[in-house]
């Protein structure tokens, strides 16, 4: 099993790289595009249906500073496709550099159970939760401006900010009873 | 395909607790549920619930109201808690409803009935016999009729539009949570032109200050592609019964105990339809979204439309509902 | 004009838009200059009826009229209805001669023969095809033209579609049919749609079919272009196999609009983990159908897009390959059905 590590590979000058996971391979090609756009570091997008990812890329694969598990709230695969593959991720990346983005959230009859299961791998591994709208350009812009901020301290380019600290404030948690047993 | 919709609420449920009505409120619909907000109130799920109950409902209602209820495909939504809604005063509150339909008509509402331009009657009576517990309120029933304008005198008026407001088997201690003057009648179904559904609401929600919300049974989008799967009753049972824990025989004597259903079973029985499915077409069924359970005992789509086919197990739909509309509202 | 006639007028007017009414009237030129002139095509539907009733009552025009200009309607529109495709078996050697003017009798009379009271018109459309119309009666009432069935029939080949028909009328259809066209029987083809054109392409296999050859570069198909630089795609390989199988099982070109595909299952229940139902001698009965605007569509992108894993299961590709989209499937394979 090859895990993908947060510290293997050296950054590179003022560059931040961002691995975008998502089963349905829809969003990400717009959130890339996006992305990419940023002017101020460079961001490079890798894009993934799944982990692990394929091998033959590692040489040319760079550092990848924050991974990004869209979900897509209206299927159920692609809850379990995250899922999947979390365990191909070195622990280290836990430490701040994971995050999920749940889209089609808003759709009213988001069956409640996805939700709940969805918030709770997102607190059990420490991790920020965004919510995002994948249908509209303001909902891709707004998603994309989220997504570099927490890239940009993963990345380590924010003075005095690190991944591990900013987690801390941003990741999701759940109230405590969520699982406990119903009275009938 | 093949959740029954008593399943599917099975996944909403949520249970008493002292601050039930608390955690209603953290559920105004999923929009409210987002955010990172670590302190949302509790919900908790009900993973396991009795087997349904069957009613004989039909001591209790006439032959009409039966087939009414059971004839027609409802329009569900959900009603918060009425204010000084009174059983007594259903006559007084026939005459202001015609008087309010008939106003807004006169104000240019246009109230597009085929064939009837005349005016409108609206009835409203106790459907009693419904209310299960002593602290569910009485059913009530909306009917408005129309006579055609050019009708003979002699001339029937019909039906044009109908509609129930129910609380089956309430949640007691959030019904004892209520102030003294709210009536709770949770679950609303309509039937008939949109138009009137709407003038029947907004007159509810000037007179007794509450509010109508859409009652969605399931999930949403329609895929490009619909599958229909249909599966033989006696084969569907024999799948179900292989993946009940406790064997079938033993269940069978205490019927009326009420065995349990639980959650696990229900998930390995769906499963089961998707991988069987699976091995033929290779199309893994949850990537897509349910929209629409059909079983003997009735219909359910996500846009929240019901129809009940069997009246035996009418209360316990019902039950199902009221406790899903409970959930819904925002109060 | 009886009120029959005016009836069949009312129905057929009221089924046409009024543009489509306007090039239909001008195509079947039987009105005068100054008749088409006073019509005017703004007016609501049932003015609109009203002159045409005067005008057809001056012009002194009987059903045969009217249904002639029904199938001038229907011809020219020719993908509403629910059309149903059969398949005629066992040519004896003259059938490739059988020309149009021997078959239209030869049909009339061999349908006159088993049905007393029958109304049949032919008429052969631009591209081969042979329209027929047909209003059925019975031994003691008049045709009625308000049902009538439409058949279409391409001349020397095996196919013949057909909407609007009964079960009771089906063997007598079938059985003009086999003798005009010289055949030995005819059975169902197990391909229907509100698309005729779409059901005969399929079936005829007149649409770009490029099941066999390679794709250039199926990439370029997609709208998923990996335009900048800095944006990679790990998996690249994956989703061109993808399209790749996708486009083996469907081509890549414009796919016939087929709205539904039927599947009766009867299969062994199998599951590793459920030991009662696998152990169960019967089959698991069950009845899929899959529904969209372009089943054939949805189903290559499902395939293309991961959603159904690939290659396609021969279930779906047996679609376009065998031409049918109802199937009854038991262990042994694509059963008869």
């Amino acid at each position: 099993m090859s895990l993908l590590k947060p510290f293997s590979k050296l950054p590179a000058l003022n560059t931040a790289n961002i691995l975008l996971v998502e089963s349905e391979e829809q969003f990400q090609q717009s959130l890339a595009d996006a992305l990419v756009e940023e002017t101020a570091v460079t961001v490079n997008v890798r894009l993934a249906k799944s982990l692990p990812l394929p091998k033959e890329n590692e040489e040319s694969r760079p550092r990848i500073d924050l991974v990004v598990f869209i979900i897509n709230m209206t299927s159920e695969r692609s809850f379990k496709s995250a899922e999947a593959s979390l365990k191909y991720l070195d622990p280290g990346y836990f430490l701040g550099k994971v995050c999920f983005l749940a889209t089609n959230v808003r759709n009213a009859s988001v069956p409640t159970e996805y939700l709940d299961a969805v918030r709770k791998l997102a607190a059990s591994l420490h991790c920020p939760l965004l919510f995002a709208e994948d249908q509209t350009p303001d909902g891709v812009a707004n998603a994309t401006e989220r997504l570099l901020t927490i890239l940009k301290v993963a990345a380590g380019l924010v003075p005095m900010a690190t991944a591990l600290y900013v987690s801390s404030l941003t990741r999701c948690s759940v109230p405590p009873d969520i699982d406990q047993p119903s009275f009938d | 395909m093949a959740r029954t919709p008593l399943n599917s609420i099975v996944a909403q449920r949520r249970s008493k607790s002292k601050s039930y009505r608390q955690s209603y409120r953290s559920c105004l619909g999923a929009s409210s549920r987002l955010g990172l907000t670590p302190a949302l109130t509790a919900r908790r799920l009900n993973t396991s619930r009795r087997a349904p109950k069957s009613h004989n409902i039909t001591e209790k209602l006439n032959p009409e109201q039966l087939a009414l209820l059971t004839k027609t495909e409802w329009k569900m939504s959900y009603v918060t808690p009425l204010y000084q809604f009174r059983h007594t005063q259903l006559k007084s509150y026939s005459r202001q409803l015609s008087a309010f339909i008939a106003a807004e008509k006169q104000q240019g509402l246009a109230i597009e009935v085929e064939g009837s331009e005349s005016s409108f009657r609206v009835s409203f009576s106790v459907l009693s016999g419904m209310a299960e517990t002593d602290e569910d309120p009485e059913t009530v029933l909306l009917q408005i009729f129309s006579k055609p304008m050019f009708a003979r005198q002699d001339e029937p008026q019909r039906s044009v539009w109908s509609g129930w407001l129910a609380c089956i088997n309430g949640n007691p201690d959030y019904l004892r949570s209520l102030p003294k003057d709210f009536i709770c009648l949770p679950l609303f179904g309509s039937y008939g032109p949109d138009a009137l559904t709407s003038v029947v609401q907004s007159w509810f929600q000037q007179n007794f200050d509450c509010y109508f919300g859409p009652l969605e049974i399931n999930h949403t989008i329609m895929p490009p592609l619909q599958i229909t799967y249909t599966i033989n009753p006696e084969d569907a049972w024999e799948l179900w019964s292989s993946v009940r824990k406790v064997p079938q025989e033993e269940k069978e004597g205490k019927e009326e105990e009420g065995s349990s259903i639980d959650i696990d079973e229900v998930m390995r029985f769906m499963q089961g339809l998707k991988s069987h499915f699976y091995r033929h077409f290779r199309l893994d069924l949850s990537v897509g979204t349910l929209v629409q359970v059909s079983t003997a005992l009735g219909s359910a789509k996500c846009n929240g439309r019901i129809k009940i086919s069997n009246s035996r197990y009418m209360i316990t739909t019902l039950t199902l509902l009221t406790e899903g509309a409970l959930l819904k509202m925002p109060i | 004009m009886d009120d029959l006639t005016k009836r069949l007028l009312q129905r057929l007017i009221r089924r046409m838009p009024a543009q489509m009414l306007k090039t239909t009237l001008e195509k079947w030129d039987r009105l005068t200059a100054a008749q088409q002139q006073s019509l005017d095509f703004t007016q609501p539907k049932w003015a609109l009826i009203e002159t045409l009733l005067t005008i057809f009552e001056e012009n002194e025009f009987t059903v045969k009229h009217i249904t002639e200009l029904e199938m001038l309607h229907v011809i020219n529109n020719p993908n509403q209805g629910m059309w149903h495709a059969f398949h005629l078996m066992d040519p004896d050697d003259t059938a490739i001669t059988v020309e149009l003017t021997q078959f239209k009798e030869q049909f009339k009379s061999h349908l006159r023969e088993l049905v007393r009271h029958v109304s049949i018109k032919i008429k052969k459309h631009t591209d081969e095809a042979v329209w027929i119309r047909i209003a059925w009666g019975d031994g003691f009432s008049k045709p009625n033209h308000l049902k009538p069935t439409y058949v279409v029939h391409h001349l020397q080949t095996p196919y013949v579609f057909v909407t609007s028909l009964t079960s009771k009328q089906k063997p007598l259809l079938s059985q003009a049919l086999t003798l005009s066209t010289r055949h030995q029987g005819i059975k169902d083809a197990n391909l229907s749609g509100r698309k005729l054109t779409a059901i005969r392409d399929l079936l005829m296999k007149q649409y770009q079919q490029v099941f066999t050859t390679r794709y250039p570069s199926p990439l370029e198909e997609t709208n998923q272009p990996v335009s900048n630089p800095r944006i990679e795609r790990e998996q690249a390989g994956l989703l061109a196999n993808r399209l790749q199988m996708a486009c083996e099982a469907f081509g890549y070109g414009v796919l016939p609009q087929l709205q539904s595909a039927v599947y009766k299952l009867e299969t062994k229940y199998k599951d590793d983990t459920n030991k009662t139902m696998t152990e169960r001698e019967e089959p698991f009965r069950c009845v899929v159908k899959f529904a969209s605007s372009n089943l054939l569509e949805s189903i290559r992108q499902c395939a293309s897009s991961g959603i159904a894993s690939t290659p396609v299961t021969p279930l779906l590709s047996s679609i376009p390959i065998k031409g049918r989209n109802y199937f009854v499937i038991k262990d042994n394979g694509l059963g008869p059905s």
